[in-house]
């Protein structure tokens, strides 16, 4: 592998403009972050102390080894939803370690409507576990939580991936072996009430933690018997009467110790083999990443640049340089690492695609995880191009991708439209983890593609009706459609409807897809295999 | 959660900040490098660049576990907290004996108002044809012993119990 | 003199009638010899490293560890039924125990020390006192108590205030005491007397000239049993703690060679009149003014005997053994010679910070000092459980110096070596103690130890070897340890890093 040579003049003013205007997304991101995560109502805050809890914060901090990393998922989850009402989806997500295991972190958020379920946090919940079995990751929940949010039931309790699925995903993760341990801090009403239950060790705190199928209130409205929080699903009650829960604690803080030293005495996750080196820093610095990306999404910029300022010592070995140039392919260490990644540096032709499917089955080969970094506009389109099958060719891209047993991974690096986003491994491909920058957009084309093309059908409707084509009219569907895009294509939208993993700051990708690679070594890489490739 | 150490009657605090390339402490907010250190009783500790040759030694007895440091010709005594102890707080099943089993009392072998210390035995009892010690949950002065020798008892049922301890 | 590898050895086998580090270091000289050790234990001790260093070693019953070691009976049966031709007492313990040397000779063995008869001559002060008196060595004026308490006060006053009582039988600081006032005399007394009763079955007490600030001067002697005796020069055993010596040196720290040479002939002149026979010692106090006065006569082995060994380079306790064996004095005073500085320190288990009150717990951590010149006179080893059954004296080290500086110098380097971890000991106190600048100027006496109190006291522990202190212990533990070496890489070294 040879150090990547940056073309990039760090002083030059389209750097500085870059750079200025990176750093000020950043800092727009770091502010909704900083405000999902920690901006309360007093009153809330107020009775968690009062009941003598911790901040779900607090308690993953003592939770996690310390001066170990988090990568927290979905900061921003619901952060444009329910006026922002459940910030976080009020469910904190995140991969950390404890007692040196690697586990899925996942809190309910007793700050937000009393750790309150709304749709989204069912959404974040399941994909979590679903996090978890595909990595093997043992999962931690730190439950406190009220059940779910009922003015909004309809969306997220009677579905396929609902409520059930928690609980379905639960389970699954039981049989395959992978531990689940429940810190019972609050209370585990109704359907959460089979999240303790459904783990394999729980610990549940005297005085505050409750398990029941129906609180006090509801006993009394449907029978009539008048019961106690304690009695009907106290610490005592279920660890000496019920056996519902395994171990009670005193407080919070001793809970969180009988939890380290439950997953203490779990077993070491045995890892499949992957080619490591001892890990390097970049040689470029990763802020830099600021002046690179560009301030305008048209503008095109080489995704070397970006790579370099990722991967180890900043060295990569490109596979096919001189074909198909607008995917950049090779190979590469993260974290000592040896992974192969996918760049997009311009529209996806057929060499591209075809350069693509190969260099993914050589990955998939050698055990090699793959990550994707996606700056795609699409697929060629044209006559020429779809006579040279360009469809087909992108098929065969997309067929080698899904079927890929290795893990990926992908990074949304500045925009992701159309087929691109199917080919560069998008969201409905089961990327190991999926994250995008702040400068992200995302949708089927872009903003003013799709104003342009509504436009267009609008002129032909007008045309065939014989009418003249009226340019107001056009304005007006053009004026439309791109305020309707511009809210749906930010990232910020993406990011609240869970349709990744989270935003993250350039500069931490390394980080993030080092923890990413090595949680998913925890999973048996599965059985080789390729659907029919169109040739 | 950071491991609570006393030395001379005051208490301390130590966090691991980072593991590799070498190892970050924070004692008490001070940072310190230790770039080489040794499992062995006696060998080398470096911190913050200067190296001192270090000999120690571990006494867990009578509830404590007590580290003897000697540096420099000097030594000293640190006390490490255990963190379960430390976190548990109040907890009630510390003063109580209850029985773990249906059963008879065969023998009293502390009465109310006597010092017993953790581990000490207080009742025997007799169940299903066995003979179990059960003693004295924590340090303390029995307040009162409910039952006498061939008294019977049922699952659960308080046997002993101690005066509440000094708020610490 | 020695005996060549050849010749037939003085004794074929010797019980050694104590324990510890001086039944070790007696034994080695035995085994130099090529005489067969025999070891006694208590139950307790059955693995103690003197039962195990001896080539035979017998259990005695007790009901206490040291009622055992008392038991003279129980040890001659089994001197004898082992085959010993003679035992040898040590320190402490039967040392001094006129019957029991009585009952060894009845026995038909040989007792290693001096006749029964000087054990009772000089075991009782007061006749003691009076011996000496009449041969010319100074004694303090003094006066026995009487039944008739007003007399006592009476004589006692006459001789002036303060005065010291003292048990008669007594030793170690028991029943010692202080009187500044005629007030306070007779309930002194009373007290001194009801503890003289209870340690030493004696209640009879005598008060005596109390010497503002001595010095503790003793000299080693060793009589031939026919009137020969000579001194292998004088040690100062001034630094003491609750009237017990814990550094002692010889020669003694700066001294007029007038005044030793006068030390050392009453000394001479005192054991040659008994007619002493074997190893002793005579201790004397020494006021500042230079008068010195008997204190009293130790019919043994001292604890502290190593430092004369390491100055005169002779084996004391071979001497001992030629004597017993009716060899005669194995050397002539002209030949006895004097060569640098040795100092002794005894290691107890106790906490100086605390009024050395004695310490137990587990040696759980064992590192002697190394190095020439320095002798770690000991029984101990890693593991062993140091109980209240016997003296909190674990070990002595001794070292030599060719003067008192270079001695100095050594011991505290040797002390900061000894490393004994799992209970209170005095090393650190004694470190202090030698670095002391009024030690190194020799301006010792017996109240130094509360004199220098606030710079004996250990220094506070700034913040940076606090820091040392509690990182050194954290990862001295395991599960510490574990805390950090359980975390693998990447996240080993991402460290705390959020995203």
């Amino acid at each position: 592998m040879r150090k990547i040579q940056s073309m990039i003049s760090t002083t030059g003013a389209d750097f500085r403009r870059n750079e200025a205007r990176n750093r000020e997304l950043v800092a727009q991101f770091r502010a909704k972050q900083e405000h999902a995560r920690h901006v309360r109502p007093k009153r809330d805050l107020e009775r968690l102390s009062s009941q003598g809890k911790m901040r779900p914060r607090e308690r993953i901090e003592k939770l996690l080894d310390p001066g170990t990393p988090f990568l927290e998922l979905s900061s921003l989850a619901a952060n444009m939803a329910y006026d922002g009402e459940a910030p976080s989806a009020s469910s904190i997500v995140g991969i950390g370690i404890v007692s040196g295991r690697e586990a899925i972190i996942r809190a309910d958020d007793p700050s937000v409507k009393g750790g309150a379920w709304y749709p989204l946090s069912v959404k974040k919940i399941v994909r979590a576990l679903d996090i978890a079995i595909e990595n093997r990751l043992p999962v931690v929940h730190l439950c406190d939580s009220a059940g779910g949010f009922l003015p909004l039931q309809s969306e997220l309790f009677p579905d396929r991936h609902m409520a059930g699925r928690i609980f379905r995903n639960q389970s699954i993760l039981s049989k395959m072996g992978v531990k689940q341990l429940s810190l019972v801090f609050g209370h585990c009403t109704a359907g959460g009430a089979y999240i303790p239950a459904l783990s394999d060790y729980s610990v549940i705190v005297r005085g505050t933690g409750a398990v029941f199928l129906g609180g006090p209130p509801l006993v009394k409205a449907a029978t009539g018997e008048e019961s106690t929080v304690e009695e009907l699903g106290g610490a005592d009650m279920h660890t000496s009467v019920s056996g519902t829960c395994d171990y009670p604690a005193a407080n919070e803080d001793e809970a969180i110790l009988i939890g380290r030293e439950i997953v203490a005495q779990w077993d070491r996750p045995q890892k499949w083999p992957i080619q490591r080196e001892t890990p390097e820093p970049p040689a470029y610095d990763p802020q830099e990443l600021y002046g690179i990306l560009p301030d305008d999404i048209k503008k095109q910029f080489d995704m070397r640049e970006i790579i370099a300022r990722i991967v180890d010592g900043s060295r990569f070995h490109e596979y096919q340089p001189n074909y198909g140039s607008t995917l950049i392919c090779g190979f590469a260490n993260i974290w000592g690492f040896k992974v192969g990644i996918l760049a997009n540096n311009g529209v996806l032709f057929n060499d591209s695609s075809l350069k693509g499917g190969h260099f993914i089955e050589l990955c998939d080969q050698n055990n090699t995880p793959l990550v994707f970094l996606q700056n795609i506009t699409g697929y060629m389109i044209g006559r020429d191009y779809e006579r040279r099958g360009i469809t087909k060719d992108g098929a065969k891209m997309i067929m080698a991708q899904s079927c890929a047993r290795v893990p990926k991974f992908t990074v949304m690096c500045n925009g992701s439209f159309g087929a691109g986003n199917y080919g560069m491994c998008g969201r409905a491909f089961d990327a190991r983890l999926l994250l995008a920058w702040p400068n992200h957009q995302i949708g089927v084309m872009g903003g003013d593609q799709a104003a342009n093309t509504l436009a267009e059908v609008k002129a032909n409707q007008m045309r065939r009706a014989g009418e003249p084509v009226d340019q107001a009219t056009l304005a007006h569907v053009r004026a439309e459609t791109l305020a309707a895009y511009q809210e749906q294509i930010s990232v910020y939208y993406s990011t609240s409807e869970l349709w990744d993993d989270g935003v993250i700051d350039p500069v931490d990708t390394r980080n993030a897809l080092g923890m990413a690679i090595s949680a998913s070594l925890n999973a048996p890489l599965g059985e080789k295999g390729y659907g029919v490739f169109r040739f | 959660m950071p491991l609570h150490l006393t030395l001379n009657g005051e208490k301390h605090s130590i966090e691991i900040l980072r593991r590799k390339p070498y190892l970050v402490l924070k004692v008490d907010g001070r940072t310190h490098e230790i770039p080489d250190w040794s499992a062995e009783s006696i060998g080398e500790m470096a911190v913050d660049g200067s190296a001192t040759g270090i000999a120690r030694a571990f006494v867990d007895e009578g509830g404590r576990e007590t580290c003897f440091v000697r540096i420099d010709g000097r030594t000293h005594e640190v006390v490490l907290i255990d963190p379960r102890e430390e976190g548990a707080g109040h907890d009630a099943t510390r003063d109580e004996i209850h029985a773990p089993m249906p059963g008879a009392i065969v023998s009293v072998h502390k009465q109310a108002g006597e010092q017993v210390v953790r581990g000490e035995t207080v009742i025997t009892i007799e169940s299903m044809k066995l003979q179990t010690a059960l003693a004295a949950p924590r340090d303390g002065r029995l307040l009162d012993v409910l039952k006498r020798a061939g008294e019977g008892f049922d699952r659960d049922e308080l046997l002993a119990r101690l005066e509440p301890a000094d708020e610490v | 003199m020695s005996q060549s590898a050849e010749a037939e050895p003085l004794f074929r086998k010797v019980l050694v009638a104590n324990r510890g580090e001086i039944a070790v270091r007696v034994m080695r000289t035995l085994r130099a010899m090529n005489i067969l050790s025999v070891a006694i234990c208590h139950r307790v001790e059955r693995d103690a490293v003197h039962a195990r260093f001896a080539d035979e070693a017998y259990e005695i019953k007790g009901e206490t560890p040291v009622a055992a070691h008392l038991d003279a009976d129980a040890i001659i049966a089994v001197a004898r039924d082992c085959g010993a031709d003679a035992i040898h007492p040590g320190y402490g313990f039967l040392s001094e125990n006129a019957t029991f040397a009585r009952k060894v000779v009845a026995a038909g063995m040989t007792f290693i020390g001096p006749d029964a008869d000087t054990i009772d001559l000089m075991g009782d002060k007061i006749s003691a006192r009076n011996f000496a008196a009449k041969h010319d060595v100074p004694v303090a004026p003094s006066v026995q108590a009487q039944d008739d308490m007003s007399g006592f006060v009476r004589a006692a006053s006459e001789i002036g205030f303060p005065l010291l009582i003292k048990a008669a039988a007594g030793g170690g600081g028991k029943g010692m005491s202080v009187v500044r006032d005629a007030s306070e005399l007779s309930e002194r007394a009373r007290i001194a007397s009801s503890e003289a009763q209870r340690y030493f079955g004696d209640g009879r007490i005598y008060a005596e000239t109390y010497v503002d600030r001595p010095r503790h001067i003793e000299v080693q002697v060793l009589g031939d049993g026919k009137g020969g005796a000579i001194h292998l020069f004088e040690r100062e055993c001034s630094i003491q703690r609750r009237f017990q010596k814990i550094v002692e040196e010889a020669p003694s720290a700066p001294l007029p060679e007038a005044t030793r040479a006068a030390i050392c002939d009453a000394a001479v002149r005192l054991a040659a009149a008994a007619r002493y026979k074997n190893a002793g010692t005579v201790e004397f106090i020494l006021g500042r003014d230079g008068r010195f006065f008997f204190l009293e006569m130790n019919t043994r082995l001292q604890v502290e005997h190593p430092v004369t060994e390491m100055i005169c380079d002779v084996d004391l306790v071979r001497a001992q053994i030629e004597i017993a064996a009716g060899g005669g004095l194995p050397l002539i005073q002209r030949e006895v010679r004097a060569n640098g500085h040795a100092i002794e320190c005894r290691i107890c288990a106790e906490d100086p910070d605390a009024g050395f009150l004695p310490a137990t717990g587990p040696i759980r951590l064992l590192r002697a000092p190394t190095g020439e010149h320095i002798r770690f006179e000991n029984a101990l080893e890693q593991g062993q459980r140091v109980t209240a059954d016997f003296d909190p004296m674990l070990a002595k080290l001794v070292v030599w110096g060719r003067d008192r500086a270079e001695a100095t110098d050594r011991m505290v380097a040797a002390l900061k070596q000894l490393t004994i971890l799992g209970l209170r000991t005095n090393i650190d106190y004694l470190i202090r103690l030698l670095e002391a600048a009024a030690f190194r100027d020799g301006a010792l006496h017996t109240g130094f130890i509360a004199e220098h109190a606030d710079i004996l006291a250990p220094a506070t522990v700034d913040e940076r070897l606090r820091d040392r202190i509690l990182i050194a212990a954290a990862l001295g533990q395991r599960a510490f340890r574990e805390a950090i070496t359980v975390v693998g890489e990447p996240h080993a070294s991402m460290a705390g890093w959020r995203n």
